[in-house]
C-alpha cells in the first residue's frame, strides 16, 4: 500500500514536471525575439497576402492563450475564444498526436527528424555512461579501499583533471589526434557503406563511435570515482563492515557482498540527476564529431535558425530526461529495501 | 555553546589560513588561481600584440606555426595567439564571476529563506528548485540564447547566471535547516530577535563556509558553460573569449591545417582554471568540513612489540567455575597503542592478562573510555587503522593470535572466538536480510553447508534465541531494537564458537529488553557450554552472572579476582568507588556516590597512577610513579601503591 504511494506520487510528479517543462517551452519561443517566423509577420517589405500565409501557416492568427491577448502579435480574438482554439491548446494537442511542427531548413516534419536521430544519440550515451560508470566504480573502489595512500591520491587527481576537462575541447583534441591516426573524422558512417554486409557496416560505426564514446567516458569517469569513493568511503566505516570482518570473511568478500552494493545506491540517483549533464555533453561530442544525434540536431538548427527542431529538441530532451529520473527513483526503490516501508 | 561569530574575523582566517595552509591539493590551486588572474588584470603589460588592431595583418600571417615572434603561433585571423590568450582570460574570467556570483545570490536567497520560513514558503521554493534541477540546464541555456537576437556578454551572464542556481538552494537550504535548530538560534528567537537579526548575525556565519565551497563550484561551472556557448556560436563574437577562440579556430580550418596551437591553447586555459577551482574548492571543502577517511578494511598497522614496559606476569586467579577445567582464552601483557600523525601515541590499553576458562563468564567493568572495547577488538585484531599491538601475546588454545597471519586469524574470528557488539542496528547491513547474513558466517567457516541443511541451521539457530522461522527473510529495519540484539546473538553462535565476547550487548535497549536478552544469554551460555567475556559497565549484572571481574581504569587493569571477592573485599580504591555508586539492596538506606571527574584522556595520560586525579587516598607517590599490578591475595590482583605500602 505504502509502496503504492510511493510510486503514484513519483509519478504524478514527473507528470507536472513534464507539464511545466510543456508551458516553458511554448512561452520561450514565443516570448524571446529570435524567431524568424514571428519576424516575417512585422517585415515591411512583405505583400500583405504573405504575412497573411505565414501567420496561418504557423498558427499565428490564432490567439496565443485565453485572456492572454499582449503576447498575440496580431490581438485577434478575445477572452470569449473557444480555448481549444487558442495556440496553446492547439500545440499541446499536436504534441498529444505527435506533432511537432514542421522544421524551416528541410520541410519535414520535425518529429520524423527527431526520432531518426534519437537512437543515435541513446546509442552514444548509453555506451559512454555504461563506460563512465564502470571506470569510475573500480577507480573509486580503489581510492577509497587504499584511502590516504598514493593510489588514492592518483585516482584522484586523475579525476579532477577529467572533471576539469571542457567535453567539447576534449572531443576536439582527439578528433585532431585520431585523424591524424587513420581515424574516421566523424559522422556515424563512412558514405556509400549501405551495400556492405552487415558486420562490416557494424564494424564501420564501431570505428565512429571509437573517440565519441572516449571523449564521454573520460569527462564523465571523474565525478563517478568521486561520488563511489566518498559513499564507499561512508560504507566501509560502517559498523557491519566491522562484523563482517570479524565473521573472518576477506577483503574482497567484504568488498564484494557487503560493501559495493550499499556504496552503489547513491550512484543510481546521481547518474539519473547527471542525465541533464549528460545531455549537455551529448550536444557538444555530437557538434564536434558530427554525430547524427538530437544534441547534433541542437547545433545545426541553431546554426540555421531552424527553431522549430530547437523546440522539438529541447522538449525530447527534457522530457527524456525526466522520465529517466522518474525510472532512476523506481529503481532505487526497488534496489533499497528501506525506501519501501518509508 | 559560545556564540560562533564572537572571535574577530581576522583571527578566524588566521586559523583558517593555517590549517589550509599544509593542504597541498588546496593550496596548488589557490596558486593556480592567483597566476590567472594576476594574468588577466595585467593582459595589457603582458600581451606582446594589442588584439584590436588588424592594421599589419596579412594573408600569409594566417595560422603560422609557434616561433620567435609568436611564441604561440597565428590564429585564423593572423593575430597573435598568446595575446588573445591572454585577453581571453579577462572575459572568461567575467563572465564566470558574474555568472556565478547571479546563481549564488539567488541560489542563497532561496536557500535561506525556504530553509528558515519553512512551511508552504519552503514547499514551493524547493518544489521549483526540484523543476530546475531536472530540465537540463545547457540545451536551455542554449534555446534562450539563439533566441535572443544579438548574443552580447551580458546576455550571457544573465542566462548563465539565472539557470545556475539549483544546487546551491539545495546545498543552503539543508545547512539552514540543520543550523536553525542550533541551541544559540533557538535562544536569540526566544529572547524576541527579529528575524533579518537572526538571520545577519547567527544563520549567514554558518551558512558561509558551505556557501563559499559551492560558490567555487559553481564558478567554474559558468566558465565551463561560457566556454561551451562560445563554442556553439551563441557568444558576443566581439568579446574573444577562450570559447569564441575555439569557435573560430573549430570553424574556420584550424584542423584541416594541422594548426594544433590555436586549438590547444585556449582549452588549456579553460582547464587551468577550472582544474584551479576545483582543486581549491577540494582543499577548502577538507578544511572546512574535515572528515575522518579511515575505515574498517585499511590495513592494519603491523604488530611490533616494542613497548617494553612489560611487567612481571601473573595470572593465578580463581573463579567460581572448577579451577581444574582448562584454559581456552589468555591474554598476557596486551598493550594496544592509537598511534595518529602529528600527535602522541595514546596508550589505550597497558600490560593488561587475564585467563578464560572452559564455561567461565568473565565480566570486564569500567567507565566509557577505559579501553575495554579496544582490548575486546585487539584479541580479534580488529583494531581500527590506527590501532597497533605494541607489546603482549593472546593465546587461544595453542595458537598465539598476535603471530598469526591474516588469513589464519579469519579462520580464528567466529569459529573461534565470535563478538555480540554494541547497538546492533548498525551491526547488521541494512540491505541483506538477516537470514542470510546468518547463513553467510556459518558457509564461510563450513563451505559443505548448503541448501536444505544450511536452512535448517539458520532456523535453528533463530529458534535459539527465539525468533520465528519466517523472519529470516526480512531486513534488519524491520525487527525491533531486543529482535536485532537477540538476531545478533543468533548470528554469533552460527559457527560454534569457542569464546563469545558480548561488548555491552545491552545498551541502547530499554530496561525490560536488557533483561530478556541477559536471560538469554545466561540461559545459552549454560546450555551450550560457552565462554565469555561480558564488556559491561552493569554491577549488577555482573554480581549476578559472571564468575570473575576484570576491573579497568584508564586503559589498565585495576583489580582482577573472582566475583565474591570483588565484591566482598574490593581492594583497589576504584573498585571500591564505582561499588558505592550502584546500590545496595541489602543496605538500602545507604546513599549512592559517583566519582567526580572523568576517566583520563588516552593521549594526556598522568605521570603517576591514572586514577590519581580522582582517588579519594590519593598521597604523593601516586603523582609520580605508575603502581605495578601485583597480588594481594589468593587469585587477587590490584594495582595500586597503597597496597604496596601493606605488604
Amino acid at each position: 500500500m505504502k509502496r503504492w504511494r510511493y510510486l503514484l506520487g513519483k509519478i504524478g510528479w514527473a507528470f507536472f514536471t513534464i507539464l511545466f517543462v510543456l508551458v516553458l517551452n511554448f512561452f520561450l519561443f514565443r516570448v524571446l525575439p529570435g524567431d524568424p517566423a514571428r519576424a516575417g509577420v512585422h517585415d515591411p517589405r512583405l505583400k500583405k497576402e504573405a504575412v497573411e500565409a505565414i501567420r496561418v501557416r504557423y498558427g499565428l492568427d490564432k490567439p496565443v492563450i485565453n485572456c492572454f491577448e499582449s503576447l498575440n502579435p496580431i490581438k485577434v480574438g478575445s477572452c470569449g475564444v473557444n480555448p481549444l482554439e487558442t495556440q496553446f491548446f492547439i500545440y499541446i494537442g499536436n504534441l498529444l498526436k505527435g506533432e511537432l511542427g514542421i522544421s524551416y531548413h528541410s520541410n519535414r516534419p520535425v518529429a520524423d527528424v527527431l526520432l531518426e536521430r534519437l537512437w543515435n544519440t541513446v546509442i552514444l550515451i548509453g555506451a559512454g555512461q555504461i563506460l563512465a560508470v564502470i571506470v569510475g566504480v573500480i577507480f573509486g573502489v580503489f581510492a577509497a579501499w587504499k584511502a590516504r595512500t598514493n593510489v588514492d591520491y592518483g585516482a584522484l587527481i586523475i579525476s579532477l583533471i577529467a572533471w576539469s576537462l571542457p567535453t567539447f575541447w576534449l572531443g576536439i583534441i582527439l578528433l585532431f589526434w585520431g585523424s591524424n591516426n587513420g581515424l574516421p573524422i566523424g559522422g556515424m558512417q563512412t558514405p556509400g557503406m549501405s551495400s556492405q554486409p552487415f558486420f562490416v557496416r557494424f564494424g564501420d560505426v564501431l570505428s565512429h563511435m571509437l573517440l565519441p564514446t572516449l571523449t564521454y567516458t573520460i569527462v564523465y569517469m571523474g565525478e563517478y570515482m568521486l561520488i563511489m569513493r566518498s559513499s564507499l568511503l561512508d560504507v566501509l566505516s560502517e559498523d557491519y563492515i566491522l562484523t563482517a570482518k570479524a565473521k573472518g570473511l576477506n577483503t574482497f568478500q567484504i568488498l564484494k557482498d557487503h560493501a559495493l552494493k550499499n556504496a552503489m545506491l547513491p550512484l543510481v540517483t546521481v547518474i539519473a540527476i547527471n542525465l541533464g549533464f549528460t545531455m549537455a555533453g551529448a550536444v557538444q561530442i555530437e557538434s564536434v564529431f558530427s554525430w547524427p544525434g538530437l544534441g547534433g540536431a541542437i547545433y545545426e538548427a541553431v546554426n540555421r535558425r531552424d527553431f522549430p527542431v530547437l523546440q522539438g529538441a529541447f522538449l525530447l530532451i527534457a522530457v527524456g530526461v525526466i522520465v529517466a529520473n522518474l525510472l532512476a527513483d523506481l529503481t532505487y526503490s526497488y534496489l533499497d529495501p528501506r525506501v519501501q516501508t518509508e | 555553546m559560545p556564540d560562533p561569530t564572537s572571535p574577530s574575523p581576522t583571527s578566524r582566517f588566521m586559523d583558517f589560513w593555517r590549517v589550509f595552509r599544509r593542504n597541498r591539493m588546496g593550496l596548488a590551486g589557490l596558486v593556480m588561481l592567483v597566476v590567472i588572474v594576476f594574468v588577466a588584470v595585467f593582459a595589457d603589460a603582458i600581451a606582446p600584440y594589442d588584439v584590436q588592431s588588424s592594421i599589419d595583418v596579412t594573408t600569409s600571417d594566417i595560422y603560422n606555426p609557434p616561433s620567435a615572434q609568436h611564441w604561440l603561433g597565428t590564429d585564423d585571423a593572423g593575430k597573435d595567439v598568446f595575446s588573445n590568450f591572454i585577453f581571453g582570460a579577462r572575459v572568461s574570467l567575467t563572465v564566470g564571476f558574474f555568472a556565478a556570483f547571479i546563481s549564488i545570490f539567488i541560489g542563497g536567497v532561496i536557500g535561506i529563506v525556504a530553509g528558515f520560513f519553512g512551511g508552504r514558503i519552503e514547499n514551493i521554493f524547493m518544489r521549483f528548485t526540484d523543476i530546475m534541477l531536472v530540465i537540463p540546464d545547457l540545451p536551455l541555456m542554449i534555446v534562450i540564447m539563439a533566441l535572443t537576437k544579438k548574443p552580447s556578454l551580458i546576455n550571457v551572464i544573465f542566462v548563465i547566471g539565472l539557470l545556475g542556481w539549483t544546487t546551491t538552494a539545495r546545498i543552503v537550504r539543508s545547512q539552514t535547516l540543520a543550523v536553525k535548530s542550533r541551541k544559540f538560534v533557538l535562544r536569540a528567537r526566544a529572547i524576541g530577535a527579529g528575524k533579518g537579526h537572526i538571520i545577519r548575525r547567527h544563520i549567514l556565519p554558518l551558512v558561509m563556509p558551505i556557501l563559499v565551497v559551492n560558490a567555487v563550484l559553481v564558478v567554474s561551472l559558468a566558465i565551463l558553460n561560457e566556454s561551451t556557448l562560445s563554442f556553439l556560436g551563441l557568444g558576443d563574437p566581439t568579446a574573444l573569449s577562450w570559447g569564441q577562440m575555439l569557435n573560430y579556430a573549430f570553424g574556420r580550418g584550424a584542423m584541416s591545417t594541422g594548426a594544433w596551437w590555436a586549438l590547444v591553447t585556449p582549452g588549456f586555459g579553460i582547464v587551468w582554471v577550472v582544474l584551479g577551482l576545483t582543486l581549491f574548492g577540494h582543499g577548502l571543502e577538507q578544511v572546512l568540513n574535515p572528515r575522518l577517511e579511515t575505515h574498517h578494511l585499511m590495513r592494519p598497522l603491523p604488530i611490533v612489540k616494542n613497548d617494553a614496559t612489560g611487567q612481571p606476569l601473573l595470572h593465578s586467579t580463581g573463579e567460581r567455575v572448577a579451577l581444574l577445567k582448562p584454559i581456552l582464552l589468555r591474554a598476557d601483557s596486551l598493550s594496544i597503542s592509537y598511534i595518529n600523525d602529528g600527535t602522541r601515541p595514546a596508550r589505550a590499553v597497558e600490560n593488561v592478562s587475564f585467563t578464560l576458562r572452559e564455561g567461565e563468564l568473565l565480566g570486564l567493568v569500567g567507565e566509557s573510555g577505559c579501553g575495554k572495547t579496544t582490548l575486546m577488538l585487539g584479541l580479534l585484531r580488529l583494531l581500527p587503522a590506527a590501532g597497533q599491538i605494541v607489546n603482549g601475546e593472546v593465546w587461544f588454545g595453542d595458537k598465539e593470535l598476535t603471530a598469526l597471519t591474516e588469513e589464519e586469524m579469519e579462520d580464528v574470528r567466529w569459529k573461534g572466538i565470535s563478538i555480540i557488539f554494541q547497538g546492533a542496528m548498525n551491526a547488521l547491513n541494512p540491505v541483506r536480510t538477516v537470514g542470510d547474513q546468518i547463513a553467510e558466517a556459518i558457509v564461510k567457516h563450513d563451505a559443505t553447508m548448503k541448501g536444505d541443511a544450511l536452512t535448517a541451521r539458520v532456523i535453528e539457530l533463530l529458534d535459539l534465541v527465539g525468533i520465528a522461522a519466517d523472519h529470516k527473510e526480512h531486513y534488519p529495519h524491520q525487527y525491533s531494537g531486543g529482535m536485532r540484539q537477540r538476531a545478533m546473538i543468533a548470528m554469533a553462535l552460527a559457527c560454534n564458537p569457542k569464546v563469545v565476547i558480548a561488548d555491552e550487548p545491552t545498551t541502547a535497549l530499554d530496561v525490560m529488553i536488557q533483561a530478556q536478552v541477559l536471560e538469554l544469554l545466561d540461559s545459552l551460555r549454560k546450555k551450550l557450554g560457552l565462554s565469555i567475556i561480558f564488556v559491561t559497565h552493569d554491577l549488577g549484572v555482573v554480581a549476578e552472572m559472571c564468575d570473575s571481574v576484570l576491573v579497568m581504569y584508564g586503559g589498565v587493569t585495576a583489580e582482577y579476582s573472582d566475583v565474591d571477592t570483588i565484591y566482598n573485599n574490593p581492594r583497589h580504591p576504584y573498585t571500591q568507588e564505582l561499588l558505592k555508586a550502584f546500590p545496595d539492596l541489602s543496605h538500602p538506606e545507604k546513599r549512592l556516590t559517583s566519582i567526580p571527574g572523568y576517566p583520563p584522556k588516552l593521549d594526556e595520560l598522568p605521570a603517576g597512577c591514572r586514577f590519581a586525579p580522582r582517588c579519594p587516598l590519593v598521597f604523593e607517590r601516586c603523582r609520580v610513579e605508575e603502581p605495578k599490578v601485583i597480588s594481594v591475595g589468593e587469585r587477587h590482583m590490584a594495582s595500586c601503591h597503597l597496597l604496596e605500602e601493606d605488604e
